[in-house]
């Protein structure tokens, strides 16, 4: 067992992994944080991206002893004081997803284009998102949240959650 | 999950890497971005007795080293998306970047050097770098050796990187004149099924190397068109150069060596074309 620490979520923690441990089993396992999903342990779907020190990777495709050190976000650490990440409010809005499998990668993969580029056009969303499969939404969906989210937090002012009676 | 334990070095810098290497025994891997070669663990494609992750050697960045250009090893492809001054030097770097497949989690993850040592015959790094004059930058206990890129592969997943050595770095000369680059792949997330990198020097010349066509990538003789790419004899002359290069083509579960054999000479005009219009700046 190798001890590794790690920011998790704002959170120091500390945990012993073997060296064979994936960093997607340990965020999972042994952080128990299981937003993050496991897909194809190929590197191909992105069910299980996280962002390690602000850049967004396959967790499946990461030693754990590896990201000793580093500083991880998971799809945990997007909504704050149960208020929805306006990412995750505009997946919502637009039915950006169906099952749900994939949504963990699609908003951290969203979160970090916006970052990147904050007015993102239709080439620049599908170059994000060419790394996050979803079998359900035929993408539509996906492409009209993330130019939600980005008009959103353009204008930053976060809309509220519409009531049940809007729908 | 990956079913055994390995021994696991993190060296902090090349010296520390190389004793890692000369010390290892059993199955080595020398771990770039992780990729490709954490997926082949898990799936028991490769296996591991120890593992040496240069994550934190210090092997990452693009350089000037008098006229030429270095790439540390670990570049990824972000950074080197996110290189003005070495996307202007090496524009063919950017481009090809710029199309890797998998998603920025691929990009901000995957290294130009893991690619290259790698050597799979559908990636995109090997041919490029052929089609640049490449050589690279092989570190052992023993000392530094630089080998051509046409000469580093010797098949598929096959290179002449000795068990004990460390791809260090890639060294580029300063390329004068103009590239192209055209990959063929039949859906976004599909590996290529041919590509073909190509320099247009100032004396006209050209430079052109294929990718994904054989179990290594090759430099193939083809010269400048001089009635347009589509005139069909000079088409024909490529037809002819790509046989010549390529006895045995590479068959995988994406396209039988046949087909890619119809398909490359076309592939091989696009990039042409590319290379002649303005500096092939175009996403492939």
């Amino acid at each position: 067992m190798t001890r590794i620490r790690i920011t998790v979520n704002g959170e120091e923690r500390e945990i012993d992994v073997e060296t064979s441990r994936l960093l997607v089993h340990a965020i999972r396992e042994e952080l128990g944080l299981t937003g993050t999903h496991v897909g194809c342990l190929n590197g191909d779907c992105g069910a299980c991206t996280v962002l390690v020190n602000g850049q967004t990777v396959k967790s499946c495709s990461v030693l754990a002893v590896s990201a000793d050190g580093a500083e991880i976000t998971t799809i945990e650490g997007l909504a704050r004081d149960g208020e929805l990440h306006p990412v995750q409010q505009a997946f919502w809005d637009e039915f950006g997803f169906q099952c749900g499998f994939c949504l963990p990668g699609t908003l951290l993969v969203t979160c970090e284009l916006l970052e990147r580029n904050p007015d993102p056009d239709d080439a620049a969303i599908d170059e994000a998102i060419n790394g996050t499969l979803c079998r359900c939404t035929g993408y539509a969906g996906i492409r009209r949240a993330i130019r939600r989210a980005a008009e959103r937090i353009s204008a930053d002012r976060p809309e509220p959650a519409p009531s049940p009676a809007d729908r | 999950m990956i079913t055994n334990n390995f021994g696991y070095h993190a060296p902090p810098d090349l010296d520390g890497v190389v004793a890692a290497l000369a010390e290892a025994r059993g199955d080595v891997v020398v771990l770039g971005g992780g990729t490709m070669i954490i997926p082949d663990l898990t799936h028991g494609r490769a296996s591991a007795d120890v593992v040496v992750d240069l994550s934190r050697a210090g092997l990452s960045g693009i350089r000037e080293e008098g006229d030429e250009v270095v790439v540390g090893a670990t570049t990824t492809y972000t950074e080197v998306l996110s290189d003005d001054r070495a996307a202007a030097l090496v524009p063919l770097l950017r481009t090809l970047s710029s199309g890797i497949t998998g998603g920025p989690q691929i990009r901000n993850k995957g290294t130009i050097g893991g690619s290259a040592a790698y050597a799979n015959p559908c990636s995109d790094v090997p041919a490029c770098l052929v089609a640049l004059g490449a050589r690279m930058r092989l570190a052992s206990a023993q000392g530094v050796r630089e080998v051509p890129a046409e000469e580093f592969y010797t098949g598929a997943f096959a290179t002449v990187r000795r068990r004990d050595e460390v791809l260090a770095a890639i060294v580029l000369p300063r390329p004068d004149g103009t590239a192209g680059y055209t990959k063929l792949k039949l859906a976004e997330s599909s590996w290529p099924i041919v590509t073909a990198a190509v320099v247009s020097r100032p004396d006209g010349s050209l430079r052109v190397a294929i990718g994904a066509v054989a179990e290594t990538p090759r430099l193939i003789d083809v010269e400048p068109p001089s009635a347009g790419v589509d005139d069909p004899a000079w088409r024909d002359h490529v037809r002819r150069a790509v046989a010549a290069a390529v006895p045995e083509p590479w068959s995988d579960l994406l396209a039988d060596g046949a087909y890619r054999m119809r398909v490359a000479p076309a592939i091989v005009a696009r990039s042409v074309a590319r290379a002649l219009a303005a500096g092939g700046e175009e996403t492939p």
